[in-house]
């Protein structure tokens, strides 16, 4: 029994022994800047970490759906709250709610939007799991820097200093005609959501509700992407939980995307003329609905508006 | 839950805990049902509905079994009885004859379902096409079929239980949950080692507790497993898949380094599974024959093939070879050729035939496709030439006073053995006869250093430090190899090192898997090869 | 006994048959010199060796296939 006992513990020593390693390992690989060249992934989504503390009001998760369809420089021209677009292209749903998490490390948001098409990309026992050890471990995220990683990164302290002048929006202009047929049909089915799936929304929303956010689910328009089953699955879900959601493709009058202009891979995703309806009407909406503030004049936003002036230049009057 | 494979996160972490737990809290009694149940859910993960053709083995062999020891009990108590030896050797003859027949018709069953999934359209395609050349109006249809998981594992194993029970080896097996766990045992179900009844079924029942020293050393097996697995061939995915696909872009140099490289990530694919499937078992505190005695040692190919998925070989050997080549007419043959041609070449003619039949079946075991049948052809040439010769060769060694088993000598062998596998394995990976016959003609007309020279080379899937990596795993696996050829187990030998080396090491390797693994964003992993089969 | 023993040395020469014990796992004894084994033990001895009886512990050793003879022509 004694032995038995030993054994058990030299195991555990050594399993403690082989985290502390991982956590060192880890800090090693770590990129020390949110910047490509520091070997930090999606950087677009993750120029959050460089934005002013407690700055952000509305953050956005979601896939490529979220980042092609939400531009927070419009909403901050027009209405004055601060917002980012956290989406990466085929986000699953853990991402998001990594992404959520690591965002509210340094930021306050009072809204979480998920944008919805990720609650369709199922997610796998095994992504799930692998996703939780990054997290843990982060060499299990950043292992392959160790073909570019120099010897005076390893050890320096982590600082991130970039920011995104589009904040999370991906902008491209490109028209590439759908057709303008319905494909909102009422219709009584519903799409099943996964199990898992449906956990991590749960989830998100709980920990939104916990750190006093409203937590928002949005279908942004899609021809290719979205339908009236899987309005409904969403529906479902959003009623279970007490979550809001809205539905832009079915919202036609306040937000009209013409798909023989405003997409950029025939129906798939909004291109920047729909991009900017879509913000337009969210910008409004959110104001009014969850009185966000209005910082355009507040001189510790300067950064803000220097942004906005590059983007406007980028994109031209919209 | 998808459990694709043995290095999957789903197995590793949710599959495989879940069985030990279970294992381990259930009663000794009902523990071999833990592991059933578990096979047959990690079959459905892979295969689903079809599950029902291993079911459909193991009844088989139940009741084949069963059969067969009636038939024996019939005939003894007979012969016990019988009045004369004339009459208990007809009886004898007589229950010979049932048997066989109740042999081949369970035999037959196992191996016709193999066929017939496997290679149904193989067969279908190449018939159309006869007809067609013979200018037949007729047209076969060919039904597109899924192929369960690890069928053409465990139907060996099936069949060998049969035979077994028939040549009155093992006793039949009353007990169905015995059989069908031997059957579909879940580490060694996607990529063996084919067992024998003999060696597993009753290791697999018994239900013996998780020893701690087994759980650390057939865990320390699992990581070696997958070190060479996700460090090594998962890493050599990309430049070999670029090789073998768009071949017409590369010179003989790259044909040849992907060709090397290939033969390495089958070894380290396979073996690396076999150290899953044996380490999962040590875990159980099971013993599973190895199937591999460092192949990369051989100084034949005869010999490579001793060491080089050995429970394939040995299957063969015990199942086809010696059956056919001790068959009566057989065996006269050999005595008559004995006389006239000596020892050495008066057996060959059996031998080569049962050789010939033996190496169409290894082929044919591995896919249906004319580059396999050519592949096993390659081997059966390679074997015979190495028997016609094997005097020639000792003479001239006399001859020219070289002593073979002197160093450079046996190096040359082994490296001419490591060579000839190589070339078999060009047209075991190909896409066809065809293309492998084009890239051989590239490989050995197209050599130059040219592409080394220009870098080529690192640009083809993996750069320079890909290499240094692959190469520092080989070595590892190497060092491996010389101290198990030495007769040193290296678990054991680390066992009895002092605790500070013995994690040392451990921790060593499970950091060199997660920092240099082949996985995460950009790369591929690669699919199981031999599940295939 | 003897017997044995010499026609081991004429299929095989090159071994010490009365002390070696792994003459299958050893690989000295290959499968085609186990065919010409068999045949010759067959005529030698008036038995007939079954392909089940064909398994490397009756084959490791001078001794082991000896005791194999003996017990075949008991058998008959």
């Amino acid at each position: 029994m004694k032995k038995g006992i030993r054994k058990a513990a030299g195991s555990v020593v050594f399993l403690a022994g082989l985290c502390a390693l991982l956590i060192f390992v880890s800090y090693l690989f770590l990129p020390k800047n949110n910047m490509a060249e520091f070997g930090m992934d999606e950087v677009t989504a993750n120029g959050i970490l460089g934005e002013k503390e407690n700055s952000i009001d509305v953050l956005v998760v979601g896939d490529s759906e979220s980042y092609s369809a939400i531009s927070p420089m419009e909403m901050w021209a027009q209405q004055g709250f601060t917002s980012y677009v956290c989406g990466t292209s085929g986000q699953y749903l853990y991402l998001s709610d990594t992404f959520l998490k690591r965002a509210f490390e340094k930021q306050q948001p009072k809204v979480v939007i998920l944008e919805t098409d990720a609650i369709y990309r199922d997610v796998t026992f095994g992504g799930s799991f692998m996703n939780r050890l990054e997290n843990l471990f982060s060499v299990f995220r950043y292992h392959n820097r160790w073909k570019s990683i120099g010897p005076g990164e390893l050890f320096s302290s982590v600082e991130y200093t970039w920011t995104d002048d589009y904040k999370g929006y991906s902008y491209n202009a490109a028209v590439d005609a759908g057709k303008n047929e319905e494909h909102m049909n009422p219709t009584d089915h519903v799409a099943e959501i996964k199990e898992l799936n449906e956990e991590y929304v749960a989830g998100m929303a709980q920990f939104c509700k916990d750190n006093g956010a409203v937590f928002l689910l949005v279908s942004t328009p899609s021809t290719v992407n979205w339908n009236y089953e899987r309005h409904n699955g969403v529906q479902q879900l959003a009623d279970k939980y007490g979550i809001p959601y809205i539905d832009l493709n079915l919202m036609k009058e306040e937000v009209p995307i013409d798909w023989t202009t405003d997409t950029r891979d025939k129906g798939d995703h909004l291109n920047h003329s729909g991009a900017v309806k879509v913000s337009a009407w969210l910008g409004k909406y959110l104001k009014e609905q969850y009185s966000l503030p209005d910082h355009r004049n507040d001189s510790a936003y300067a950064k803000w508006n220097e942004a906005l002036d590059r983007y406007k230049k980028a994109v031209g009057q919209a | 839950m998808a459990v694709s494979s043995y290095y999957s996160i789903a197995y590793l972490a949710l599959f495989l805990p879940i069985v030990i737990i279970l294992y381990t809290v259930m009663p000794k009694k009902v523990r071999w049902l833990v592991l059933l149940l578990s096979s047959w859910w990690f079959f459905w993960c892979v295969s689903g509905k079809l599950l029902v053709y291993i079911l459909l083995s193991s009844l088989s062999i139940h009741h084949g079994g069963i059969w067969l020891s009636l038939l024996q009990k019939e005939r003894d108590s007979l012969m016990e009885t019988a009045a004369d030896k004339e009459r208990k050797k007809e009886l004898r003859s007589l229950y010979k004859r049932k048997q066989r027949m109740a042999a081949a018709a369970i035999a037959g069953l196992n191996i016709g379902i193999l066929v017939f999934l496997k290679y149904g359209a193989f067969f279908g395609g190449n018939l159309n096409s006869l007809l067609a050349l013979l200018k037949i109006p007729a047209v076969v249809s060919i039904p597109s079929l899924a192929v369960p998981i690890g069928i053409s594992f465990y139907t060996l194993q099936a069949v060998s239980y049969i035979m077994d029970v028939y040549h009155e080896k093992i006793q039949a097996d009353r007990n169905m949950g015995r059989l069908a766990l031997y059957l579909s045992f879940f580490p060694q179900l996607m990529e063996g080692p084919i067992c024998r009844y003999s060696e597993t079924a009753m290791q697999l029942w018994r239900g013996e507790r998780i020893r701690h020293e087994n759980l650390v050393s057939g865990t320390q097996r699992m990581v070696f497993g997958m070190m060479k697995k996700i460090v090594i061939a998962d890493r050599l995915n990309q430049f070999i898949k670029n090789v073998f696909t768009n071949n017409s872009n590369y010179d003989g140099t790259m044909t040849a380094i992907a060709v090397v490289l290939y033969t390495c990530q089958l070894y380290m694919e396979f073996s690396g599974t076999m150290d899953m499937a044996l380490g999962c078992s040590e875990i159980f505190g099971m013993r599973m024959p190895e199937n591999f005695r460092q192949p990369f040692f051989s100084r034949s190919i005869s010999e490579f093939w001793q060491r080089w998925h050995i429970t394939l070989g040995t299957w063969f050997k015990d199942y086809i070879f010696y059956p056919l080549s001790m068959a009566n007419p057989m065996k006269k043959l050999t005595s008559r050729a004995r006389k006239k041609l000596g020892n050495h070449y008066g057996p060959l003619i059996a031998g080569s035939a049962a050789l010939f039949v033996v190496w169409l079946c290894n082929g044919l075991w591995h896919g249906a496709g004319w580059h396999y049948i050519f592949f096993g052809m390659y081997h059966f040439v390679l074997i015979l030439a190495g028997n016609m010769t094997e005097p020639l060769f000792r003479g001239a060694a006399e001859k020219l006073h070289i002593r073979r088993e002197s160093v450079p000598y046996r190096a040359f062998q082994v490296v001419r053995t490591a060579a000839l596998v190589c070339v078999g394995e060009l047209f075991f990976r190909a896409d066809s006869l065809r293309i492998g016959l084009s890239m051989f003609r590239n490989m050995v007309t197209g050599l130059s250093f040219a592409s080394i020279r220009n870098g080529t080379v690192f640009q083809a899937g993996m750069d320079r430090k890909d290499f240094v990596i692959v190469l520092i795993g080989v070595l590892i696996v190497l060092v491996n190899s010389v101290m198990k050829e030495k007769g040193i187990q290296p678990r054991k030998w680390l066992a009895g090192r002092p605790a500070a080396v013995r994690w040392a090491v451990c921790y060593a390797l499970i950091l060199f898997v997660v920092v240099f693994g082949a996985y995460g964003t950009g790369y591929v992993p690669l699919d199981p090869i031999y599940a295939n089969f | 006994m003897e017997r044995l023993i010499e026609i081991l040395e004429e299929i095989q020469p090159g071994a010490d048959y009365r002390t070696c014990t792994n003459l299958v796992d050893g690989h000295i004894l290959d499968s085609l010199s186990i065919l010409s084994l068999v045949a010759e033990l067959e005529e030698e001895f008036d038995i007939i060796i079954p392909t089940v009886e064909i398994i490397p512990d009756h084959f490791n050793s001078a001794e082991s296939i000896y005791a194999l003879i003996v017990r075949l022509r008991e058998e008959e």
